[in-house]
Formats: structure tokens, sequence, C-alpha cells
């Protein structure tokens, strides 16, 4: 084949050193460390952020502070059972979201073939997240306080939870399985397992270390709603507190604590109970996200033969 | 030179009658009608596109995991329509097992995938999957170079060890048939050539058909040969009559490498 060679350099030299070639090696050079920039801005925005609220919370954190009971009124109150709440709303929560959002995921990804009831389920799933959670704490109020008389309760905050934070479980754990090779599918099925074999045996456990960074971000955000917990879980501490397992008894968390100290409460140390709560609320969840991913993985190893 | 084959069984094990595929509206494959004999190897061969995959799917039901596919006619396997009424696509694919192009195995361990079939179909006595375990990597030719190593994931394996490992976990569920979808196009040479050893040995026990791009290969292995085009069955024969003395000059076209 005739090759038209227009565009082919005249030199042989093996030097990039034309005015062309220089310009474009420069702007590569360039976006290399602007981009490398960009990245590190991350970083170090989270590392300031961190040492930032270390230096105004650290000293702070005191026992009496950790484990004591809140104060209405004189200084020195504690968060205790604020974060106790908060670890069992959360778990509550997730004993709601995690089956119901698991099973949705795995229905329209495993099972659902294109159609009306399919779509429904998408239609409602996005409708639902779309949803304020201040409005949602206001259904739970109608609901769970009014309707079904229950006052303010550990169960009705995570119920409310359960409905802000299930289209978003349910589509983490879509995606999760989306990411799973059709070709696993192919192997099992092709040995003659059902598709629920397969679902069970094959899908869900290559996809669990994508739904546990899933859950871990969902966490998150529960450990910081307020909105949604401000009429449902209520704004005090069960009189069984601080280690109160009673669903139905009212159960502050410590977000809602830190929002509460800061507008409503009469106490004079506001500030060392805001900064203070704030540094435990981000200790949480870090902590909890070093915990989940370390069993995550320990779970994927076990069920995978190697850590994902 | 290619040997003279040695006599095969006349037993059909599979037998394909007016088999149309249809993708939507697309006409993939067009009545083909071919026997496949038990105890021997039937090689599909044909240029890309030519919908020998697509026949081979249909041979276990693979194509009611694809929306919109569709399958007319018979396919009977000992005499028995797979497309029957009451004909249970679980227990086809458990009597008729695949081997895929890509190896696949699962992101489990050696073990947990050599047993897999075993124990979806209810085997739990731990000393038995072991005994299979062994028994299924042995006939894969895989044994040797995984034993010390059965609780480490399959994923850690080289891709022809994995190819063969995909064939253990098949063998592990003692099906009598095995498809195998180019299951040497992704591997070395030295690979393939294990691969190709393993089905001259797989033959004495089960029947096997063979979907393969390469004319050499199937030369190779076979004992009948299939060749497609354009979604048509054109000519079937004995390996040895396909490729010294092919009737159909479509066939010779493509064996002499005129197109493909």
């Amino acid at each position: 084949m005739a090759i038209v060679a227009t565009t082919q350099p005249t030199s042989t030299s093996l030097i990039g050193s034309s005015p062309g070639v220089r310009a474009r090696k420069l702007a590569d050079q360039v976006a290399t460390v602007v981009l490398w920039l960009m990245a590190s801005s991350i970083i170090l925005l989270l590392a300031l952020f961190i040492v930032y609220m270390f230096y105004l919370g650290a000293r702070y954190l005191t026992p009496s502070f950790i484990f004591g009971m809140p104060a209405e009124t004189s200084a020195g109150g504690g968060v205790g059972p604020e974060i106790y709440n908060s670890f069992y709303i959360l778990i509550l929560t997730l004993i709601f979201t995690v089956p119901i959002s698991t099973a949705a995921g795995v229905y329209l990804q495993e099972y659902a073939r294109p159609g009306r009831f399919r779509e429904l389920v998408v239609f409602s799933a996005e409708s639902l997240a779309t949803i304020p959670s201040i409005v949602m704490g206001l259904f739970g109020l109608l609901v769970f306080v009014y309707l079904f008389k229950w006052k303010f309760t550990a169960l009705g905050g995570a119920l409310t939870l359960t409905l802000l934070n299930l289209p978003a479980l349910m589509r983490v754990t879509q995606e999760a399985l989306k990411s799973v090779p059709d070709t696993y599918r192919e192997a099992s099925m092709g040995m003659g397992a059902t598709r629920w074999q397969t679902v069970v045996n094959v899908v869900l456990p290559s996809a669990i270390g994508r739904m546990t960074t899933g859950i871990v971000l969902i966490a998150g955000r529960i450990f910081g709603e307020t909105a949604a917990l401000i009429f449902t879980a209520g704004l005090s501490v069960s009189t069984n507190a601080p280690y109160d397992l009673n669903p139905f008894h009212t159960a502050e968390t410590l977000a809602v604590h830190l929002w509460y100290t800061h507008t409503e409460s009469i106490v004079p140390d506001v500030d060392r109970i805001g900064n203070g709560s704030a540094l435990v609320l981000l200790i949480m969840v870090l902590v909890f996200n070093v915990v989940a991913r370390v069993g995550g993985r320990a779970l994927s190893k076990r069920l995978t033969g190697r850590p994902t | 030179m290619i040997e003279a084959a040695p006599p095969i069984s006349t037993k059909e094990k599979i037998t394909a009658r007016d088999v149309d595929i249809y993708y939507g509206a697309f006409h993939a494959i067009k009545s083909a009608n071919l026997k496949m004999a038990e105890n021997s190897v039937t090689a599909l061969i044909g240029p890309s596109g030519c919908g020998k995959s697509t026949f081979l799917r249909s041979l276990n039901r693979m194509h009611d995991l694809t929306p919109g596919a569709r399958v007319t006619g018979e396919i009977l396997l000992d005499g028995t329509n797979i497309y029957g009424a009451d004909a249970d696509p679980v227990v086809i694919r458990h009597r008729i097992g695949m081997v895929f192009q890509r190896p696949n195995p699962f992101p489990k361990t050696i073990f947990e995938n050599v047993v897999y079939g075993p124990k979806i179909h209810g085997e739990t006595n731990q000393t038995k999957l072991h005994e299979l375990c062994e028994r299924s990597l042995k006939q894969a030719a895989l044994w040797e170079e995984v034993k010390d190593r059965l609780d480490r994931s399959a994923l850690d394996l080289s891709g022809g060890q994995q190819q063969r490992l995909c064939i253990a976990r098949v063998l592990a569920v003692n099906p009598e048939v095995i498809l195998m979808d180019e299951p040497a196009s992704a591997l070395d040479p030295i690979a393939t050539s294990k691969i190709e050893d393993l089905i001259g040995e797989l033959k004495s026990q089960y029947t096997v058909v063979i979907v393969t791009h390469s004319m050499q290969q199937a030369a190779r292995i076979s004992d009948t040969t299939a060749f497609f085009h354009l979604g048509e069955i054109v000519e079937v024969g004995t390996t040895n009559q396909i490729f010294t003395n092919p009737r159909e000059k479509r066939t010779e076209d493509y064996i002499t490498g005129r197109f493909g």
C-alpha cells in the first residue's frame, strides 16, 4: 500500500527540539504538576480540618465529658448517652436498611426484566432520594410520634433514617452488583446453579467489598444527621441513660446534641460542648470507617480467598 | 499430516434438529442440523460471526440468560428434547457443562472453585468434596501444580492454569457432555497444547463439543468437524474428510485460507 507522506518529519533526529514538540512537552509537564497539586489539596484539606478540630476540641476530651451525663442548665455536662445513642440509632437503622436495600438492589440488578414494575421501583427510590431530610423528619413526626403515639423514640428516629437512606444504599448495592463480571454468573449457571444460588454464592460475595464502602458512607451520613432526628428521636436522653437498650425511649444523638446546645440550650459552656462534641463525632466517623473497612476486608478475604 | 481417525462411537449423544436462533430480529442460526456422537470430539469451525458460538450456547440453554434471544427447533440429549415443555435448564446444565472462552474462575480459593458445582448440587460431606477436588484437578492435569495451595485464590493462577481449573470445575459436577467455547484462544502456545492434550483424554469419558477459530486445533483434536458460515452449517464430516477432501467449495475456500 502506498503511503502518502505529507506529515512525516523531514529530520531523522530523535531529539524533540522543534518548538512544537517543546510546547507540547511543557503543557504536559504543567498539567502533571497542576493535577498533582489538585489531588494533594484533598489530602491537605482533610489534614488541616482534622488538625483544627483537634486544636479546638482536644483539651475537652476528658473522661467526664466522654462518659458523663449532659447538664441542662449548669456547666460541665458530658455527652456519654449521646455517643451511645448515635451508635444505637446507627445500628438500628442499618438493621432495617441493609436487608431491604440489598434485597431491592438484588432484585433490580439480577432478577427484574425491563418493564413497568421495575420502572416503578426505580422511580419510587429516586423520589424518596430527593426528599429533604427535614421533610422526612416531619413525616416521621406525623407517623411515628402522633399516629403511632410512640412519642420521641430511638425506633422512630431509626425508621425515619431508614426511609432517608434506603434509596442511596439500594443504588450502592445495584452498582456493586453491576461491577461483578457476567462471566461469573455464566460459569455458575452453566453448571446448573439456580439464579438464587448464583446470587448467594458468587455474586454477593464478589460485591461485598463495594457494598461495605457504601455502608460506611451511609453510616457517616447517619452519624451526622440532625434534621430528620429532631422531631423523631428527640432532644433529650432517656431516663435510663446512658446505656438504654429500649428502642421506645427517647434518644438524642451526638449530632443533634451539637445542634441543640448551639441553638436552644442555656448552658454556659456551649463552646466546650460544641467543640468537644464535634471532635468526638469526627473520631467516631473515622473509627467506624476504619473498623468497617477492616471488617469488610476480612469478610471479603474469607469469601473470596484474597482481599479486594 | 492428519492421522487416520480412530473408529468413533456412532451413538448420538446430542442431536440438533432444524435449530433456528434469533437475537431480536437478527436470524443468527438458520435451520441447523447436527449429530454429535458419544465419546467423541466435535469441532465447530468457521469465520468470526458465523454463529458457531451461538449454536454451541444453545446446546445447554445458555441463551435463556440473554434477553431477546430465541431458539426454535429441537435439541435432543439422549433422545429427549432439552427445549421440551418440562425440561429444566438447571438439570440440563448439570448434565451438559460449559467451558468459556476466557478463563472465569470465581474469586474464591482453588478448592472452593472446584467443589462449587458439587456443593450447589447438595454435596456437603467434606471428605467427599476433598476427594472430588483431587480427582477433578488430576483429570484436568492441574493437581501437581496446585496441590500445596488449594486454599489460595484462584485468581493468583496463570491464565492457562485458570482455564484448566475451569475444566476441573466442570468435571467435578460429572457432566455427560462438555461444551467448550474457544477454550484456548486467550492462552499461550504451551498452555494451549496442555488444554488440547487434556481434551484428547477427556473424550474417553465425555462427549466434547468445541468451538475453535484455529483449524490446526480442530484438525489435531476432533473426530468430526462442522463448518459454519453466515449462520448455516455448510458441511459436516469426519475431520479427516473435511480437511483433506471437502465437498463444498466454501469449506475448501475457508480451510485453504481464501477467506476468514
